[in-house]
């Protein structure tokens, strides 16, 4: 417990991190890996060809006999104010030295002061003399967790020195900005920064960092918004645009995030400040920061805010006007145009990446300050990042009705492959729906024409739909579908005009819940292309076929009487108020066929009941099809946040233990539960021709930059066209297969060939993909658990 | 340094608000009433001063000075410009520089200020400081207004836990007359008047003793040459900079050009989606008016009262809409950033799609329609 403290203290010493509580991002101090006896020697594989790569990792080096000295600092009389607590405790500048961090209690110095307990004595200002305690209570050699702290502390330290801007928890340069103005975009180039134990070196992992910030205010965003859509929908509109954006104010340099819109006030309304006098909030900005609000008929913006202590909940109110809007919204995501602009500033490619962590590094040597600070706490990094050899693990074979293809392994696709060749499974579309709106009836007939020329070559039977024309109306489809769907209906098409939520989320919600039937929405502007009608009508085909029941291609998979669950989260930020989980669980040998549930639950419940019961309907339909239990099981976890991982090892594994105790008592399967995450701060470069490139697909890391304390690699599973690929970071957490780390490895990468929706490699293995398509839809559209009769399709590509 | 904690000695006299924050509000108002373009906060200590006269706009020079540079150095970063100040940049310049030195030492750095004040600072000076102070700070710096504050002894009485003084690093706390004399004399000595006030009243019955803090405005008697800012010789700087800020302000070209460019696209395209609602002909629904509604209404009456000149009406041709500049340019904020038309047109030239004769921002909507 007393490490825990030491953390606790720390966390007051840290820049602040605004509006949460601190978690341990990093996972420290879970430790994994010494359980799994298999892995205690070795956790690296084997196979493949050897790459030389480099990485945006940089040791720090301290300096021999390191340590960092821990006191423990008492005031006697007690003295309350952190301020006053170190105003009092530097008077003794001398004999402390002037390298130091101190939270007000705790004391870190670079040196041993000559005593184990020093007394000091300090006289406040009003002429009272306190006793100061210094006692030494820990001698931290460098790879202790606090000094990882101390470290990370420290680097932000210097990241501050370097005159950059800290937003949310990294920082930015502000001096250099990319604009783009057609998008009212600004664009601040940063950086990421942690400091962590590595396989054999305390390394800085860095990234670069774009922070995409608005050169509007809150209140000019509900302008414009007003002006788009009208009174009616205005206040709809600003919740769906605004909250749950990060904003800045104008009078201090904090982060807040808009949780909800009080429309019954505004900046005339009072407030209680903290002394319980009562303001208005015209009053107070004027007061305290001489700022005049100029319209006072604007709503008033709420931000909850999580105190650090005891957990207390209360809320901020913000003036709109006073709040600049930082990051994109959903809305500005799916502008394609805006994303592209976007891109042409933030994907940088390897070399250039490189170039501008390159570029932090230098400031970090060049700056006379930093260093001095670095001497004094006898620290350094290395100006070059660590290079090592990973591995390119052979690419799969892709086997479809018989026949079998390589791929090319620089596009990780096989669509030019497969075409034309019969999938390995495909359903008849004997009875089907084909819905438009009048205006779509030329769209609809040219979907009709492309399919009954590509459906044939794989192997797809289809019939003439019957041809439903509809109002442009939610209703009309509604009527239409209650009228005309009965349970002999293979699927239904839709033909939607816009990308109007409503009417989709109303089609999806009915045909998942009270009339289980798959079901495709195209948006008429796909189709009103010619050049590409091919390709779209394609590509509908398969998901189609696959919403159906369909397969359509396999790789080899070498394992037996085994099943593979996927698990991924979402998180509905708009409402906030359900977490939903998918869960996906293979069906058969060859994990073509995949069951499918989903946990639909409210703010604060845990996840794990709901997946226990995922996973005992997942093991008796697998029993169902296969005649046994299967001897071992692979769950692939996404969606587990920074932080979450103890909550993971401690609650929902042995969650997976009780539940597959409770099938048999003489059921022990063996199970491997593996983290998967996307978000990964570590970026890997090919060393190819004297320059930097991304690595290939297959490339496998597990050394050097891997945790020591878990049995965890990397895999880079996708190609991407412009920036630098980020490589998926896996983390077996529990393990009892016996497997060596290869074959993980290489089952890994072959799940990832297995997403029927594209028809390619991906970034996660297929299940944590199809698990995240149904948790998406449910979140987005239907809100409540699907019909179980459609649980062994994939009716939520 | 002492002037921010709180005054723990208020338990039978509670200042409310506290008389720290009363000093700073006194200097405030004294900037509202004098509107000086430079200020210098001399024993600045943790900046809390400075960090509120950056909030008044009619500053365009703030600097601290401190015997101490790690006082300074611990809050200084508050004196950076915040994200929001790159994002909107103000139409004054602002810049905000930190020394590390003595009161009595000249600098060149501290000469041309408008208002020099002294809160609390007086009383922490040595015998031989104080001694040059008033040549440093009224001969050599030469302000148009001093302002300078420091304990009254005559209220310690009301103060019953200060023992001597009410800090252990005060040389000496002075009584009205004390105080009065030394400002008296100074001022004659270097051609100042000086006015006689503080904070921190009395309590009633006890009025004889003064305010809590005794503070002096200095008024500079004869006017500011230019020759008087450069009359000295060229001398050596002695304080060292601790910190500089300089806040991005409209009055640099770059700034300004990105705010007009973002300014005119933005005001652009409110005026399209007007024109692409009212060909739809959509209407709002007149019963439904929300508090918010009045700021709207002006903005579309403005709107109305600016397409009744033909020449400026926004229209549509093919997939294009056309916004003339002339349009954008009578919108109040557009105008106000750039003065003059021509202005407008050089800064965004090159930058904003315009129409082939230059005269209307042109917007392509093909694949708009297609969004909605």
């Amino acid at each position: 417990t007393i490490g825990l403290q030491v953390s606790s203290g720390l966390q007051d010493l840290s820049l602040r991190d605004r509006g949460g509580r601190r978690r341990d991002f990093h996972d420290l101090g879970v430790n994994t890996r010494q359980a799994m006896v298999h892995v205690q020697e070795s956790k690296t594989g084997f196979s493949g060809k050897m790459i030389k790569l480099t990485t945006n990792h940089f040791r720090l080096t301290s300096r021999p006999q390191w340590a960092l000295y821990q006191y423990h600092v008492g005031y006697s009389p007690e003295m309350e104010a952190r301020r006053l607590r170190s105003a009092l405790l530097f008077q003794h500048e001398e004999t402390i030295g002037k390298t130091h961090a101190f939270d007000g209690s705790i004391l870190f110095l670079p040196k041993k002061l000559e005593n184990k307990v020093t007394e000091l004595f300090s006289r406040t200002r009003n002429g009272e003399d306190v006793k100061i305690t210094v006692t030494l209570t820990n001698e931290l050699p460098p790879t202790s967790p606090t000094c990882l702290q101390f470290y990370n502390i420290i680097f932000r330290r210097l990241l501050k020195m370097l005159n950059l801007q800290q937003i949310g928890r990294n920082y930015y340069n502000p001096s250099d900005p990319v604009i783009i103005p057609n998008h009212r975009l600004m664009v601040w180039l940063g950086f990421t920064s942690s400091i962590l134990q590595y396989e054999e070196n305390i390394m800085l992992c860095t990234d670069v960092s774009h922070k995409v910030l608005r050169g509007e205010t809150v209140l000019d965003t509900m302008h414009s918004l007003h002006s788009q859509v009208g009174e009616e929908r205005f206040r709809d509109a600003c919740a769906k645009e605004l909250i749950g954006l990060i904003v800045l104010t104008k009078y201090n340099n904090r982060t807040y995030r808009i949780d909800d819109i009080d429309w019954d006030n505004n900046p005339k309304s009072t407030f209680r400040k903290s002394d319980g006098s009562e303001m208005s909030f015209v009053e107070y900005y004027k007061k305290q920061y001489n700022i005049e609000i100029s319209d006072w008929m604007q709503p008033v913006l709420i931000s909850q805010m999580k105190r650090k202590r005891g957990n207390i909940q209360g809320s901020v109110a913000l003036i709109p006007e006073l709040c600049s809007l930082t990051g994109l919204t959903d809305k500005m995501r799916s502008d394609f145009n805006m994303m592209k602009d976007l891109a042409i500033h933030t994907r940088l490619p390897p070399e250039q990446r490189q170039r501008e962590l390159g570029r932090l590094l230098n400031y970090i040597q060049k700056d006379d300050n930093v260093q001095k600070e670095l001497r004094n706490w006898g620290l350094s990094f290395d100006n070059k990042s660590v290079s090592f050899t990973g591995r390119i693990v052979q690419g799969e074979k892709i086997f479809q009705s018989g026949a079998m293809f390589d791929y090319n392994p620089q596009f990780a696709d096989w669509t030019k492959e497969t075409r034309g060749v019969p999938l390995i499974r495909s359903m008849p579309m004997d009875s089907w729906l084909l819905i438009y709106t009048r205006r779509n009836y030329d769209v609809a007939n040219t979907l009709l024409q492309s399919l009954f020329k590509v459906t044939p070559s794989m192997g797809i039977h289809m019939n003439r739909p019957s041809m439903i024309e509809v109002d442009d109306r939610t209703e009309a489809y509604l009527r239409v579908l209650q009228q005309r769907v009965t349970s002999d209906i293979n699927i239904v098409v839709c033909i939607l005009s816009s990308s109007r939520k409503d009417k989709y989320d109303a089609i999806k919600k009915y045909l998942c819940t009270d009339c289980p039937i798959p079901s495709q929405c195209v948006l008429a502007r796909t189709l009103s292309k010619p050049q590409t009608i091919m390709t779209v009508a394609t590509k509908i085909a398969l998901q189609m076929n696959c919403k159906m029941g369909g397969e359509l291609w396999s790789v080899e998979i070498p394992l037996k009487q085994v099943m593979i669950v996927g698990i991924d989260c979402y998180h509905d930020t708009v409402s906030g108020k359900q977490s939903i989980a998918g869960f996906v669980a293979s069906l058969n040998q060859s994990v073509t066929r995949w069951f499918s549930r989903c946990v639909v639950q409210s703010r604060g419940q845990e996840l794990v009941d709901g997946i226990k019961t995922c996973l005992q309907t997942a093991l008796r339909n697998w029993s169902k099809w296969n005649k046994s239990l299967p001897s071992r099981i692979f769950v692939y976890r996404d969606g587990v946040g920074d932080g979450q991982l103890n909550t993971l090892v401690n609650y929902e594994v042995p969650q997976f233990l009780d539940c597959l105790k409770s099938i048999g008592t003489d059921y022990s399967p063996r199970l491997t539960v593996i983290v998967v995450k996307k978000r990964v701060g570590a970026r890997f470069f090919a060393e190819i021709g004297g320059g930097l490139r991304n690595p290939p697909p297959g490339t496998v890391v597990d050394t050097v930059v891997t945790r020591p304390e878990w049995y965890d690699f990397f895999v880079v599973s996708q190609t991407v066209k412009n920036g630098c690929v980020a490589p998926t970071h896996y983390n077996v957490i529990y393990d009892t297969s016996q497997l060596k780390p290869d074959h993980v490895q290489r089952l890994t990468y072959k799940l990832c060939h297995m997403y029927y929706n594209w028809s390619g490699i991906i970034r996660v293995p297929a299940p944590c993909q199809y698990a995240h398509k149904l948790a998406f839809l449910v979140g987005q559209s239907i809100h409540r658990e699907p019909n179980l009769m459609l649980s062994d399709r994939l009716y939520y590509l | 340094m002492d002037k921010n904690f709180k005054e723990e000695f208020t338990q039978i006299i509670k200042f409310e608000p506290p008389l720290y924050k009363q000093r700073h509000q006194f200097v405030r108002d004294l900037v509202e009433k004098y509107k000086p373009k430079k200020v210098a906060d001399l024993g600045c200590a943790d900046c809390s001063l400075l960090w509120m006269l950056k909030f008044c706009s009619c500053i365009e020079v703030l600097a601290g000075l401190d015997i101490c540079a790690n006082v300074m150095k611990e809050k200084m970063h508050t004196l950076s410009p915040l994200p929001i100040d790159y994002l909107q940049p103000s139409e004054r310049s602002l810049t905000v520089t930190l020394h590390h030195g003595s009161v009595a030492h000249k600098d060149p750095c501290m000469l041309g200020f408008d208002l020099v004040t002294c809160i609390e600072l007086i009383e922490h000076l040595e015998e031989s400081e104080l001694k040059k102070f008033p040549e440093v700070v009224f001969g050599f710096m030469a302000p148009s207004i001093v302002v300078i504050s420091t304990p009254n002894s005559e209220f310690n009485c009301l103060l019953p836990r200060v023992m001597l003084y009410r800090h252990p690093d005060h040389k000496f706390e002075w009584s009205q007359a004390e105080f009065q004399s030394w400002a008296l004399e100074t001022a004659s000595c270097y051609d100042y008047s000086v006015e006689f006030t503080g904070v921190g009243h009395p309590p009633t019955g006890m009025e004889k003793v003064g305010f809590c803090t005794q503070i002096g405005v200095f008024f500079r008697k004869y006017p500011q040459t230019a020759e008087s800012v450069q009359s000295e010789e060229p001398m050596e700087a002695v304080y060292k900079t601790v910190f500089k800020a300089v806040y991005p302000s409209l009055k640099d070209e770059k700034y300004l050009q990105n705010a007009v460019i973002s300014e005119v696209i933005f005001t652009a395209q409110i005026i399209k989606h007007r024109l692409m609602s009212k060909r739809e002909e959509y209407s709002d629904d007149p019963e439904r008016k929300s508090k918010f509604q009045p700021s709207m209404d002006c903005f579309s009456d403005y709107l109305g009262k600016l397409v009744v000149e033909k020449n400026m009406e926004p229209f549509v041709s093919g997939n294009e809409v056309y916004i003339p500049l002339r349009t954008i340019f009578s919108f109040p904020k557009v105008n106000r950033l750039c003065g003059t038309f021509e202005k407008l047109c050089k800064l965004i030239a090159g930058k904003v799609t315009l129409s082939s004769d230059g005269s209307a921002v042109m917007f392509n909507i093909e694949h708009e329609n297609e969004e909605n």
